[in-house]
């Protein structure tokens, strides 16, 4: 493990000849504890701007709960999460978003009841003119920033290709759109740390390899930084820069996707946990 | 309007009379069920003391009423006393809201459920000259003089004064529904974790909603107080609850139109029912039952309400282009 950490330091550190950039992001060894389960144990990750990581691991290895730790849905037993160079530990979980990290969901969780626009207007921050007062009295502020609101929100559709479901209601979309409008919600809050959970789950190959380009696109294009959840062995290996393999709760390897691949406790695990 | 008053309660007669009585009703039971609709069904919160804030808006006109009448123009003292109800009320949804709403679960229904039953008892017990205690307390007229001859142009008046109130505070709602505020309000109730995730503040959009609910309740209540001239803690039982939450599941839980459609309805048989002869009182008698029941069975087999969110327009439209597709079926596919 630490012959891998060191090989991905020196990795990051000569791609670009430049020095190692402080980090966007960082978790300083958080533990979660319910009840007498120990579902994620010291786990200290930490990417750079601009940077793809993965994070792998089987069925219950502490995947999720690692990205509820890190967006403030569940607290920390211990340790701390440290985003855009401030201790975030004890934000609440909106005051992190508006910092500027979104994410997916594993378990979709799109408003059911809500138009796929307003799933999206939602989370776009309202400019002025928005209050409640302007709004019930129909201000021409109000419609302004309304109009500005429904052409931002359409063009993110339009980006994921989800502007024909612009009206339809979140839950009557396609499985596989759902997971896109996911996406798109996300980016309304105009993030600078994207984490996804399983964004390709229940699609096949061929979606998944296109949905994995769009993300690979949408870091470029949006100066993103990328945590993404994934259980396909070959997809994350596909795009990500480096990966991070959990078991049990622990991190077990961490490294480029070549050396991963190759790292026998790796492979122990996921032919021991019989996944994949 | 002194001349014209006798001719108007000529031309009402007796029918005209129980109509207008029934249309103020409406926009009062109106205004209670869309203001409830924004808290337990737009809100998806659990409130059940709407009854209490309509009570503290009622009372809050009354005394304000008693207080000023005679010292400022009559127009002005009923403008006032109506600004006053809608901010204890607000005040009354601040403190039940702010501590319930921080939590997640269902709070809200345990503590809205005592605060309207501890307001009935408070003014029950209040000291007689300051709210009338159990006798009641009379609010004075401040918009007219009401006598034999000018009963039934009171009653126009009111009934004009309850429509306009509930088409601007049902455009309020809807306008607010549909802005950002109203979006943030919509996602917190079909998925808080999700909505806090996303940079919306549950806690703020839940306390705004229940906040502005509450506040359209005492809104209702100095129109209901106003009206009746006199109000007694009686009428603020919890029944009334159970009236209100029926006529917002039976317009459909998030739906306007639908709300105050329900109001005409439930308040057209109460009426009715009243005039039935002694032969059949029983269906009288029994109405707490039968509105239960009513209730009951509506959760259970229409738990969205009987339109679901829709708005009768939205059926309007789908009965029509049903009908207009009907003919065609027939020619399609083989
Ligand atoms: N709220 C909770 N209360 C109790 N136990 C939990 C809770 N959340 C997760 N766990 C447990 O923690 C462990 C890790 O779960 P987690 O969902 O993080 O795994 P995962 O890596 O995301 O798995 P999967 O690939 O199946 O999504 C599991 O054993 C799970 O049962
Ligand atoms: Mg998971």
């Amino acid at each position: 493990m630490a012959r891998l950490a060191r090989a991905a330091g020196r990795g990051a550190g000569a791609r670009g000849g430049r020095a190692v950039s402080p980090p966007l992001f960082e978790t300083r060894a958080v533990t979660k504890r319910y009840g007498g389960l120990t579902a994620v144990r010291a786990v200290s990750v930490r990417l750079e701007p601009g940077e793809l990581v993965g994070l792998i691991g089987p069925n219950g290895a502490g995947k999720t709960t690692l990205f509820n730790l890190i967006t403030g849905a569940d607290t920390v037993s211990e340790g701390r999460v440290w985003f855009a160079g401030r201790d975030v530990t004890a934000l609440k979980d909106y005051q992190r978003a508006r910092l500027g990290m979104a994410r997916t969901f594993q378990n979709i969780r799109l408003w059911p009841d809500m138009s796929a626009l307003d799933n999206v207007r939602a989370v776009l921050a309202p400019g002025p003119g928005s209050g409640a007062v302007a709004a019930v009295l129909r201000l021409p502020a109000f419609r302004r920033s309304e109009a500005a609101l429904t052409a931002r929100a359409e063009a993110l559709l339009d980006r994921l290709g989800l502007r024909a479901h612009a009206d339809a209601r979140s839950v009557d979309l396609p499985y596989g759109e759902q997971r896109k409008l996911e996406i798109c919600r996300a980016l309304a809050l105009e993030p600078r740390l994207l984490l996804l959970d399983e964004p390709a789950a229940g699609m096949n190959p061929a979606e998944k390899a296109a949905l994995m380009a769009t993300v690979e696109e949408l870091r470029r294009e949006r100066n993103l930084t990328i945590l993404v959840i994934e259980h396909d062995m070959k997809f994350v290996m596909g795009i990500c820069e480096r990966i991070y393999v959990l078991d049990h709760g622990e991190e077990i390897a961490h490294g480029r996707p070549d050396e991963v691949r190759a790292d026998p406790k790796v492979i122990e695990a996921y032919l021991g946990g019989g996944a994949c | 309007m002194g001349g014209g008053a006798p001719l108007l309660a000529i031309a009402l007669g007796p029918e005209g009379y129980w109509w207008a009585n029934l249309l103020v009703l409406v926009s009062v039971y109106s205004l209670l069920g869309l203001s409830l609709n924004l808290i337990n069904g737009y809100g998806r919160m659990f409130s059940l003391g709407h009854h209490g804030f309509w009570a503290l808006g009622a009372y809050g006109a009354g005394w304000l009423t008693v207080a000023l009448a005679g010292t400022l123009p009559g127009p002005l003292v009923f403008v006032l006393s109506c600004l006053f109800a809608m901010g204890v009320a607000a005040a009354g949804g601040l403190v039940i809201g702010l501590p319930c709403l921080r939590l997640r679960g269902d709070y809200l229904a345990i503590a809205t459920l005592g605060f309207g039953e501890i307001v009935r008892i408070a003014i029950q017990n209040s000291p007689r000259e300051l709210l009338g205690g159990a006798e009641g307390l009379t609010v004075p007229r401040v918009l007219m003089e009401v006598g034999p001859e000018t009963r039934a142009a009171y009653r126009l008046l009111f009934v004009g004064l309850g429509l306009v109130l509930v088409v601007l505070v049902a455009a309020a709602i809807r306008n607010y529904v549909r802005s950002a505020r109203g979006r943030a309000m919509l996602a917190t109730a079909q998925d808080e974790v999700a909505a806090g995730l996303l940079g919306i503040d549950p806690t703020r959009s839940k306390v705004a909603a229940f906040l502005m609910g509450s506040t359209l309740a005492g809104l209702a209540g100095a129109v209901y107080a106003h009206y009746q001239g006199n109000i007694t803690p009686l009428e603020f039982g919890f029944m009334e609850m159970v009236k209100i939450f029926l006529i917002v599941v039976l317009g459909g839980l998030g739906s306007i139109s639908g709300c105050v459609l329900a109001a005409f309805v439930l308040l057209f048989v109460e009426q009715w029912l009243g005039r039935l002869p002694d032969s059949v009182g029983w269906v009288k008698e029994w109405w707490q039952v039968e509105y239960a029941l009513v209730l009951v069975l509506l959760m259970i087999f229409r738990p969205r309400g009987l339109l679901g969110p829709r708005e009768l327009t939205d059926v309007w439209r789908a009965w029509r282009g049903r009908r207009a597709a009907a003919p065609g079926r027939g020619g399609g596919a083989p």
